[in-house]
């Protein structure tokens, strides 16, 4: 994967002309794996709370 | 979450609605002003690079212009007429951030306090986004000397070659971050616990449970919705 887009001028020197297009599919995909973790990982949280909170309340009435 | 829309009574001897302002109307407008500016940036900058060809240096400069004079305005006003330390990180947001991560992991110890009106990741997600789109302002400002506008004429050997590249290296980088910070700004704007900001940043307002819930009154005071100040 490149990182940068480079020409060559007429000299045949290489010139930097910008970011590499193939990188917009990385930072999409960086994204959505924050969105895919995060979403889990709120989840799992929101799962052991109420978890813990049903133990505590079987704890209470025993 | 309770939110139930509680009425109280001012010190004035009239009702209150119970609301209090988290976004006056000229943040909403900035706020949606900037989003079209973003969005529209963003399509005209990726869509001919995905493939869908049409003009869009015109409206890319022009949506462009509008973002920098946006910021340039929330700048000043951040500056002089609001609380800027409101969007500071300080250290009491760090020590509530390890104490929620702590308890998060199961790990006791002390309770994290409430934040003031802005929690820690919205202070750092809003201190990469002025980065990238500061950055991104800047050097497509200095990319608009490489076209013609009804104010000047295009002057394309104004830099040389390579530091042209290193201009648009960063404004691509800027862009794509810009990207990947708004799938996530959008993300946490749609997740149901957060939808009360959300709100707010429609309506203006949020309900005096939700203050309550959220915000640590000593660090943020925010007034209610039919006082007639400004937050």
């Amino acid at each position: 994967m490149e990182l940068f887009r480079v020409t060559r001028n007429p000299w045949g020197q290489e010139t930097l002309v910008g970011v590499s297009w193939d990188l917009l599919w990385w930072f999409v995909g960086a994204g959505a794996v924050f969105i895919v973790v995060h979403a889990l990982w709120t989840g799992i949280s929101r799962f052991r709370r109420r978890r813990h909170a049903s133990a505590d309340r079987q704890g209470a009435s025993t | 979450m309770t939110s139930v829309d509680r009425s109280h009574t001012r010190p004035d001897g009239g009702v209150s609605s119970g609301r209090l302002i988290r976004h006056t109307g000229i943040d909403r407008l900035y706020h949606w002003c900037m989003a079209a500016a973003v969005v529209t940036l963003l399509a005209t900058g990726f869509l001919p690079v995905v493939g869908v060809k049409f003009g869009w240096v015109e409206p890319h400069w022009i949506a462009g212009s509008v973002l920098a004079v946006l910021v340039l305005v929330h700048i000043v006003r951040a500056s002089f007429f609001q609380d800027i330390w409101a969007m500071v990180v300080v250290p009491t947001d760090v020590r509530d951030a390890w104490r929620e991560l702590r308890h998060a992991f199961g790990r006791g110890g002390p309770a994290p306090g409430k934040p003031g009106k802005y929690e820690l990741l919205q202070k750092l997600y809003h201190a990469g986004a002025a980065l990238v789109v500061l950055s991104a302002i800047v050097t497509g400002g200095m990319m608009m000397v490489k076209i013609d506008t009804p104010f000047w004429k295009r002057n394309p050997y104004w830099l040389s070659d390579s530091t042209w590249g290193v201009v648009y290296v960063v404004h691509g980088f800027a862009a794509l971050a810009t990207l990947t910070l708004l799938m996530i700004h959008v993300y946490f704007a749609i997740r149901p616990e957060k939808l009360w900001m959300t709100r707010s940043m429609i309506v203006g307002w949020i309900t005096r449970d939700e203050y309550t819930e959220h915000h640590d009154s000593a660090r943020w005071t925010a007034d209610p919705a039919d006082s007639g100040r400004r937050s």
